[in-house]
């Protein structure tokens, strides 16, 4: 396995240096960071699911000059399972960069990005591997600000550059942190080995404990993009090149949910009090409901998609908080099973979201534009890139017979056996959890029926959409393969399951694959049999024999199989682009019925004739929705600490010899307290 | 050797003494030429004070750092800032912010700060350069005071290095040294600095007309 490690880094190494030393040649510069970078990712799937199935973890570790670091690695089976979450999607968006890069030729410089690219792939695998604080810390700090380098790609526009800067603070607020955190078990442990904060000399005192546990959420919590710290999301994923965005908010952010399960099921061994799980779960469940509801207002796809990311984050969060709180009360089994519904939705927003993504940079790519209202039509136009996008909706929809309904069946399975919890308030707390996922579940469902209506049916909305045309042929491979791995999830969870368990189990120390597997081995079945049950490979034949049915049945009545053209009825009057259905029409009822939370503002001025009132000129409308956190917690923060650097100005008054006199005064003071 | 031993400690009294005494020249002689010219006697003296310990202990590398000071410091250095007086049309500190007396009553101060300070460590030094600890901390604190109260740019550049002799009489004294290395490092800093602040002086000498430091909080937005 050390071998096909060193294919890896060898792999990500060539993809920064080679396109760096072909200055000048972007075919060659594109040729071969991607070809390196599929490489070193299917090294990384091989590792990944060689890592799940081994009994012992893999360690290494390599002395540094600087002190305190070691670099060690350590590939056990949750770090395989991220290695290989982090390898597919790489693999699948380094081909689909072959061909997107052509796009961003004139804009950037493609050796730059591909370098950046394979970097930045390389130090998120970097931080699943680390087993050494200081290690992981700068592996984190790298990743960070290669993805910024990434974001900025387009430094031109000043919305980039805006972006890039919000997401370059949050990341940072974020590490610092983290750091804050990894500090308080250095101080304990005395060494940054992640071995020694597993197994200290001393246990971390109460209060300590709980404050780790805060500061690893605020931390990590930044980087996945938990409600509210998920501001700079809708940002920076739009602005970057697709490919990056695919990754970024594929696995980037799952690194995070990485982090909190080291930290809380693997330093702390699984021992803290239900409130923690409680919190986890709380946010979990406000993310997933505000993430969709304010996707839903998005007609920019990628911030859309953005939005979603927030929602699947929190749904993951319900999965591992449920099996935080399930710890607490030493129902083994249960957590095991909450956790396994959180990695098993990690891997499946992995593959959808990056699916989606990809989808919408092969939207950009062929229209120029990001703006939902000016596609339309596109499914005749781009038939692969239609059906791929298809496949990644009803995934993130979460309808069978894809990925994201089974996990998030068994999230809801994980909440409705809270009935095994002692207490009163959980039982009926985790059941809530379970309602405000069914609501998002019919949120997304809309928000998607809306995303592929509007962009792939109906007439084209604009030149653009009317002149769009198929994207190469490498980006329908990677976006194929994503669609694959979507369905493939999605059908046989029965060889998903024990796999996950393999990961799960060293951390709960249960493994449930064999309980979860009912006698047959054909289907799920969390509780017993009797409680609950489900079978996606039955389900997903059931579907496709009820289609072929409906079809059956339509010709036997009478149907015809030949495809009919002719114009639309419009009651005598030809139809335009101008009278579809659009976005902002689409999501009107939605907005009415949530308003509290939207606070939308309309604006509509209507210009009359000036011959006469009763006949309208034009008509301006315009609506936006509030962007609450950021007007209500951010904006005051900002300003506060504005205020306070103002304050503070008065000691910088720029004078040399005032700064002299700080340093002289602070000398002397140091010295008389020293004797 | 006791005889020997015990000269040689007086002696090393005796240079700094006189360390200190060019301290108390420096602030108080406000033409630009002569404050570097006496920034070179002190530098000389402390050439002498390391050779002196150098050859006392016998430790060869306290002889190049020695050497070192005697090139860097007393030639090279003065060379400097001598071209860069040169070029200026002020050649005298004008409006200081401590006058004269006054700076001179607070270096005593200082003095009688540092070897209230160093008391507790001095018996745990070694015999040979028992006091020079608390001089070189005295020399120091003149240093950094020196460049408060200068507001020309060259003697706020002689105060950093007499800063700097203070530091390195300090290192000789108290463990007989710093690792060369660490020694070398430190000389190439000096050099640097001298080399960057003495550009900079002739650079704010063109803007400005003057290299009154005060003049930089125009800067400020």
């Amino acid at each position: 396995m050390l071998n096909l490690l060193w294919i890896l880094l060898g792999g990500y190494g060539a993809g920064i240096l080679l396109p760096l030393c072909l200055p000048g040649r972007p075919a060659s510069q594109r040729l071969t960071t991607s070809v390196a970078a599929i490489v070193a990712t299917s090294a990384g799937v091989v590792l990944g699911l060689l890592g799940l199935t081994a009994s012992e973890p893999v360690t290494g570790s390599l002395v540094s000059t600087i002190p305190l670091l070691t670099l060690e690695i350590r590939l056990d089976s949750l770090a395989a399972f991220f290695v290989f979450m982090i390898s597919a999607v790489g693999l699948a968006t380094s081909i689909y960069a072959v061909g997107y890069l052509r796009h961003s030729e004139k804009r950037a410089s493609t050796a730059a990005l591909g370098a950046l690219f394979n970097g930045f792939l390389l130090c998120m695998t970097l931080v699943i591997l680390a087993d050494n604080a200081y290690f992981f810390l700068l592996a984190w700090e790298l990743m960070s600000l290669l993805s910024y380098f990434l974001v900025v790609t387009e430094h031109e526009k000043a919305e980039v550059r805006y972006a890039g800067l919000f997401y370059l603070v949050m990341t940072h607020l974020g590490t610092a942190f983290i750091v804050t955190a990894f500090l308080i078990f250095f101080q304990n442990a005395g060494s940054f080995s992640f071995e020694a904060f597993r197994h200290p000399e001393h246990p971390l005192s109460e209060g300590m404990r709980t404050l780790v546990f805060l500061l690893a959420l605020l931390g990590f919590g930044t980087k996945a993009g938990i409600v509210p710290l998920h501001v700079w999301l809708p940002y920076a994923h739009p602005v970057a090149p697709s490919h990056v965005s695919a990754v970024m908010s594929g696995v980037m952010i799952k690194t995070a949910i990485y982090g909190l399960i080291r930290v809380y099921f693997d330093f702390f061994g699984g021992q803290f009090p239900w409130w923690w799980g409680f919190t986890v779960l709380f946010l979990g469940a406000v993310s997933a409901l505000l993430g969709v509801m304010y996707a839903l207002m998005e007609h920019d796809l990628k911030r859309l998609l953005a939005f979603h990311s927030v929602e699947n984050i929190g749904i993951i969060l319900l999965g591992v908080g449920a099996g935080m709180i399930f710890q607490s009360y030493g129902l083994k089994e249960l957590a095991a099973l909450g956790l396994l519904a959180g990695l098993y939705h990690t891997i499946n927003h992995a593959m959808f979201k990056a699916l989606l993504f990809l989808g919408a940079g092969s939207l950009l790519y062929a229209t120029q534009t990001r703006n939902m209202e000016e596609y339309g039509g596109l499914l005749r136009r781009m038939p692969w890139t239609g059906f791929f996008f298809l496949i990644g909706a009803v995934s993130i929809s979460a309808l069978p017979p894809t990925n994201g309904f089974v996990s998030e069946w068994l999230v809801f399975q994980t909440l409705f056996l809270s009935f095994q919890i002692p207490t009163v308030f959980l039982k009926l707390m985790l059941p809530i959890a379970a309602a405000i996922l069914a609501l998002t579940g019919v949120l997304a469902l809309a928000c998607f029926a809306k995303a592929f209506g509007i962009a792939f049916l109906a007439q084209p909305r604009s030149s653009h959409a009317r002149h769009a045309e198929e994207v190469p042929v490498s980006m329908r491979i990677g976006q194929g393969i994503l669609a694959t791995l979507c369905v493939a999830l999605g059908i046989a969870p029965i060889v998903v399951v024990p796999l996950l368990d393999q990961a799960v189990a060293p951390l709960t120390g249960r493994s449930i694959a064999s309980k979860i597997l009912a006698i047959d081995g054909w289907a799920l079945a969390p509780g017993n049999v009797e409680f609950s049950s489900l079978s996606t490979p039955v389900l997903a034949l059931l579907l496709v024999v009820s289609a072929m049915l409906g079809l059956g049945l339509a010709v036997a009545l009478g149907g015809r199989l030949t495809i009919r053209r002719s114009k639309s009825w419009g009651c005598g009057i030809t139809l335009t682009p101008r009278m579809e259905y659009t976005a902002t029409g689409f999501v009107q009822p939605i907005k009415r019925v949530f308003s509290t939370i939207y606070q939308p503002t309309v604006k509509l001025e209507t210009e009359f004739l000036i011959e006469s009132r009763y006949f309208a000129k034009r008509r301006y409308f315009e609506f936006h929705i509030e962007p609450i956190f950021e007007k209500y917690l951010y904006d005051p923060l900002v300003a506060f600490l504005g205020t306070l650097a103002d304050r503070l100005k008065v000691i910088q008054a720029g004078g040399l010899h005032l700064y002299l006199t700080y340093i002289f005064v602070t000398l002397i003071a140091l010295l008389l307290l020293a004797v | 050797m006791q005889g020997l031993s015990s000269i040689g400690s007086q002696l090393i009294d005796l240079c700094s003494a006189l360390l200190l005494l060019t301290c108390f020249a420096i602030v108080a002689q406000r033409r630009l030429s002569a404050c570097v010219d006496l920034f070179a006697l002190q530098s000389a003296v402390l050439f002498v004070t390391a050779a002196l310990v150098a050859y006392l202990t016998k430790s060869h590398h306290i002889y190049i750092a020695a050497g070192l000071t005697g090139v860097i410091k007393v030639i090279v250095i003065p060379r400097v800032l001598k071209k860069v007086i040169d070029h200026l049309n002020v050649k005298r500190e004008l409006v200081m912010h401590v006058n004269v007396p006054t700076g001179l009553l607070i270096c005593g101060g200082l003095v009688m700060l540092a070897f209230f300070i160093a008391q507790p460590i001095i018996p745990l030094g070694p015999l040979l350069t028992r006091d020079s600890l608390a001089i070189a901390l005295a020399i120091v604190l003149i240093g950094l005071f020196t460049m408060i109260a200068r507001q020309q740019a060259v003697s706020q550049l002689v105060g950093f290095l007499v800063l700097e002799n203070g530091l390195f009489l300090g290192a000789t004294a108290a463990t007989y040294g710093m690792p060369l290395v660490v020694e070398l490092g430190v000389f190439f800093d000096v050099l640097i600095a001298t080399l960057i602040a003495g550009i900079y002086t002739n650079r704010l000498q063109d803007a400005f007309n003057s290299v009154d430091t005060d003049q930089l909080t125009i800067l400020k937005e």
